[in-house]
């Protein structure tokens, strides 16, 4: 995947620190032990050795945080392997097992930490085999050990399979969890628009509609408020959805900058005097500008630095990003490359901020936004109507959210970390374990019950495994049984081999039943795993003391075989037991990404949806209110007049578009009538035919020539709607229709339907004018139902 | 036209104020119309001298109760033509009123315009048709209805819409008489199409006999 999500991001970064403190830890424990049991003649060379790899070590520990480019990173754990490999003919013989120790979990860790690219992983791997087998060689030569080769390879398969089972399920929640949110967020984008239009009906209707409403119906009175009055509404109109109304962190969402990922990396040191808080408009307007601006400095800058820096300055807020880079001339940045003007400048401008670009070659790059909260002097409160700006509603709190990602997070990883540790299960059981049973049938005694536990551990596995993946949960009943067999097996598994062989290599199932405990409680505390192998640990050492005191070399082999395997387990128990939280923080930052997605959305969202309606506006009633509130028009001109009324009708005829009636054309059509009728005009409404659906467009359309007309008719006129099976017809007639019954103005562009199929007829006859509007319905008659 | 007969009519209303309305449009009447008797029940129109009256004028919504559109089968049943005249402007009614054998339905505000009119056909068994009636007709969407041409559909309906016979022959860009024609021929596909009554039957024989429609057209 080119872009992973939150959980498999995370996921990857938690299990490569993981496998490097493991790997190191080992390393160093592993490491010092070798030291002490070496020769003291040994000990200088050895230490020339060892010392580098753990210094090696070292420096990867250090650098977790900021990732060294790709081939040093490979050369120091390339370097470590070979050094520790080498050490082994020096140590001498007893250290066997302490280099192969750590060439054994560095070839498990490096599947972890070298996620991608994975040969990275592999070869690393490859070499720690190489070197392991060459010390093996050099200490003892001609005897060629193929059983640890083989090892190694197997372990180096199994870990690569179960991170890629594991990050498989996390890039699964994270797909399932982004098309949960983005049906949320068209929700949410939805709501808000829905309440935002509401709001801006709620305006209109407060300003324009009123005032045309009142030269509509007016006469000779006095017009003195008039012109203040038009211009207060007309910024009101224009004003954009208020954003203001909700207010961000700005510090919160400077954090969230991405500093990129990998080569396009880029580090930010950021000094942010926090709390910053900015209306939600422009906070985002200076995060998109920020964050377009990082993508520049790895793009164009030529350096991996950059300073980023935000602090409050009287009523504003100023946030500033420098780089170093290798600067450039703002004049000459050519016309197409519109990320300064557009992304930064334009984007300022757009929420009434600015921001500056101070840059010369050489000297690096200075990158400024500024916004002020507005003076509130600046913006009268006006007497009659206020010219207040639609609020934007609040994006739902996404306080539920983070639960339900978590879970799905969670849910997933451990079903990943599931099926990986079924996979190791079975891969062990039947790969070395079975070997070693038959190798060693003899030993046991008696045989038939160290087969029979075999055959009850198999079926323990194939049951669980059947569950899973028919995507079964675990069920309580099924782990309790399953974990009394895994215990019953290792009891019988102690009791019935010599105690001399315990945690050799006729000891098949002392290194296996850990995994099959992990599969079973690893969603349970890890203290349950870490009592279950301290149970099974305990009965080998229980057997051991009862056959009589083992000798120091026997209690040093047990020793370090235990903590090789049984560690190794605990380690793992441990990571799978870290998913939890890592889920918690996955499911917290994705739910604050989508949060300010969907604040994002609604805003863009807005923006757009006030564009469009202050467009619809700009060609019938913004020039009426220009008009009149600059004196150019009259309202005691009855041209003026009439068009007012036209356009009070039209508004009319919008705001009952939203109303939840039975049939809504008539609910329209009334709503012109209505404004005419106040007026003192005489309309006759008739009705004939079974009401059916009208999509709004077309609903626009064919009521439309209603308002019109009936704007300019001066004492009667006779409104009809008319639906046969096929079409519904609109019809007005005025017999005394003002002069240019011709719409003032065409049906705005985007009321207007597309391929709309709504005929308009005109019939002039002396005073009288008929306008139809028909629409021919495409699906028979739907009708509606009546209430 | 004064060779013309007067024209009885026994009106069935039970509001003072609308016969006197019906009387005064009456006599304005290029032809002679008289009033022979009226009535609040249509008992009025059994009895003498209502009972030989030309034309029975009836309010659908009568005071006293009691279903009036059985009285108007009655009548229609004893070969009388009748003129409902209602205050309801809905397609339902009329087309019952209709199929019921009426001679025409017009709505109380289309007595004006309408009614003289209306009257005078009915005595003669022509067919007429107001435009209230026309948008019900136009809108019929029952599957007995009879079938017309798109062209007398797009008539009826704006017929209904405008009111005026003047407009719709210049939107169709035929004549008044042409638009006449065609809303003709609709009333007499419904008097055939309809519930055989006496009144139907002389409607379309008359329609026949003045060369409105073809006897093939039915």
């Amino acid at each position: 995947m080119n872009n992973p999500g939150t959980g498999e991001r995370l996921l990857v970064a938690t299990l490569g620190r993981y496998g490097v403190w493991l790997r190191c830890t080992v390393a160093c424990v592993c490491g010092a032990l070798g030291l002490v049991s070496a020769e003291a003649a040994d000990v200088p060379v050895a230490l020339c050795l060892l010392v580098p790899a753990l210094l090696a070590c070292v420096v990867r520990v250090r650098t977790l945080r900021r990732p060294l480019p790709l081939a040093p990173r490979w050369g120091l754990d390339a370097s470590m392997v070979v050094l520790i490999g080498l050490s082994q003919p020096v140590l001498g013989h007893d250290a066997d097992l302490m280099v192969e120790a750590i060439i054994g979990i560095s070839v498990i860790s490096f599947q972890h930490e070298w996620a991608t690219p994975p040969v990275a992983g592999l070869s690393l791997a490859a070499l720690g085999a190489a070197t392991c087998t060459l010390g093996d060689l050099l200490s003892s030569p001609g005897h060629l050990e193929s059983a640890s080769l083989m090892r190694m390879f197997l372990e180096a398969s199994l870990s690569r399979a179960a991170h890629v089972i594991v990050r498989s399920r996390a890039a699964r929640a994270d797909r399932t969890a982004a098309s949960q949110a983005a049906s949320r967020r068209e929700a949410a984008v939805t709501a808000a628009r829905r309440a935002t239009e509401r709001e801006y009906l709620a305006t209109l209707h407060d300003t324009a509609a009123a005032t045309l409403l009142m030269v509509y119906q007016g006469d000779g009175r006095d017009w003195s408020w008039l012109p203040s009055r038009a211009r207060k509404d007309l910024e009101a109109l224009s004003a954009l959805p208020d954003l203001g109304a909700e207010s961000v962190d700005l510090a919160v969402l400077l954090a969230c900058v991405p500093e990129g990922e990998g080569r396009a990396r880029v580090h930010l040191t950021s000094h942010v005097d926090g709390p910053l808080t900015i209306p939600s408009g422009p906070g985002l307007a200076i995060f998109n500008g920020v964050r377009e601006a990082v993508t520049n400095v790895a793009r164009h800058a030529g350096v991996r630095e950059a300073k980023l820096r935000a602090w409050a300055e009287d009523g504003g807020i100023v946030v500033e990003l420098s780089d170093a880079g290798r600067g450039f001339e703002p004049e000459s940045v050519p016309e197409r490359r519109r990320g300064l003007t557009g992304s930064i400048i334009g984007r300022m401008h757009t929420v009434g901020g600015s921001a500056s670009i101070t840059s010369r070659p050489g000297a690096g790059t200075r990158i400024q936004w500024r916004w002020h909260r507005p003076i509130p002097e600046s913006r009268p409160s006006p007497p009659v109507n206020t010219a207040r700006a639609p609020a934007l509603p609040c994006p739902p709190d996404g306080r539920e959210q983070p639960t339900a990602s978590v879970r799905l997070i969670r849910g997933q990883l451990l079903h990943g970390a599931r099926l990986a540790a079924l996979l190791i299960s079975l891969v062990v059981q039947f790969g070395a374990s079975l070997r070693q049973l038959t190798a060693h049938h003899d030993a046991y005694r008696p045989a038939w019950a160290q087969t029979a536990a075999f055959v009850c551990l198999a079926f323990v596995t194939a049951t669980a495994a059947g569950q899973l993946l028919r995507g079964r949960q675990i069920t309580s009943s099924a782990r309790r049984w399953g974990m009394g067999t895994v215990l019953s097996v290792s009891v019988v598994c102690a009791f019935t081999l010599p105690p001399e062989h315990l945690t050799g290599p006729q000891d098949w199932a002392f290194g296996l039943v850990g995994w099959h405990a992990l599969f079973f409680l690893m969603d349970r505390p890890i203290r349950l795993f870490i009592a279950f192998l301290a149970a099974h640990v305990g009965l080998t050492v229980l057997v051991v003391l009862l056959s009589g005191a083992p000798t120091a070399a026997e209690t040093a082999v047990v020793g370090i075989s235990t903590v090789s395997v049984i560690g190794f387990q605990l380690s793992v128990g441990a990571l799978t037991h870290l998913f939890h939280d890592m889920a918690a923080r996955a499911g917290t930052e994705s739910a604050r990404q989508e949060k300010l997605r969907t604040r994002e959305r609604i805003h863009e969202q807005m923006q757009h949806d006030h564009r469009e309606r202050y467009r619809t506006l700009t060609a019938t009633t913004v020039p009426l209110l220009v008009g009149l509130g600059h004196g150019a028009l009259s309202p005691r001109d009855e041209e003026v007049r009439l068009r007012c009324g036209v356009e009070a009708a039209r508004m009319r005829r919008l705001f009952a578009e939203g109303d939840a009636v039975t049939d809504p054309l008539l609910n329209e059509v009334r709503a012109c009538v209505e404004v005419a009728e106040h007026q003192g005009v005489t309309v006759n409404l008739a009705v004939r035919g079974r009401p059916g659906e009208v999509p709004v467009e077309i609903r626009r359309e064919l009521v439309d020539p209603v308002a019109v007309i009936l704007g300019r008719t001066r004492s009667t006129a006779r409104v009809t709607v008319v639906w046969t099976p096929r079409a519904v017809h609109v019809s007005v007639v005025s017999e005394d229709c003002a002069d240019g019954c011709e719409p003032t103005g065409p049906v705005p562009a985007h009321e207007r339907s597309t391929n709309s199929d709504v005929t308009v007829a005109r019939t002039i006859r002396g005073q009288d004018v008929w306008v139809a509007a028909s629409w021919e319905r495409t699906v028979p008659a739907q009708e509606l139902t009546p209430t | 036209m004064s060779g013309e007969p007067a024209v009885s009519v026994v009106v069935i209303d039970d509001h003072p104020a609308i016969l006197a309305g019906i009387e005064a449009w009456y006599a304005a009447s290029h032809r002679p119309i008289t009033v022979v008797a009226s009535g609040s029940s249509v008992r009025a129109a059994w009895t003498a001298p209502g009972s030989t009256a030309d034309v029975v004028l009836l309010d659908l919504q009568l005071g006293n109760g009691g279903p009036v559109l059985p009285s108007l089968r009655e009548l229609v049943d004893a070969g009388r033509q009748v003129v409902v005249y209602s205050m309801r402007d809905d397609e339902k009614t009329a087309l019952s009123c209709l199929d019921l054998g009426a001679a025409t339905y017009l709505t109380k505000s289309e007595g004006r315009e309408h009614l003289v009119e209306a009257t005078l056909a009915a005595a003669d068994e022509r067919p007429y048709m107001p435009p209230a009636l026309a948008g019900a007709l136009g809108t019929n969407a029952r599957t007995d209805r009879p079938r017309l041409s798109a062209r007398e559909e797009n008539v009826l309906i704006e017929w209904f819409q405008s009111e005026s016979k003047d407009l719709v022959a210049q939107r169709l860009g035929i004549s008044v008489r042409t638009v006449n024609s065609y809303l003709d021929r609709v009333r007499i596909k419904y008097a055939n199409a309809g519930r055989p009554a006496g009144t139907k039957a002389s409607l379309v024989a008359r329609a026949v006999q003045d060369g409105i429609v073809d006897v093939n057209d039915l």
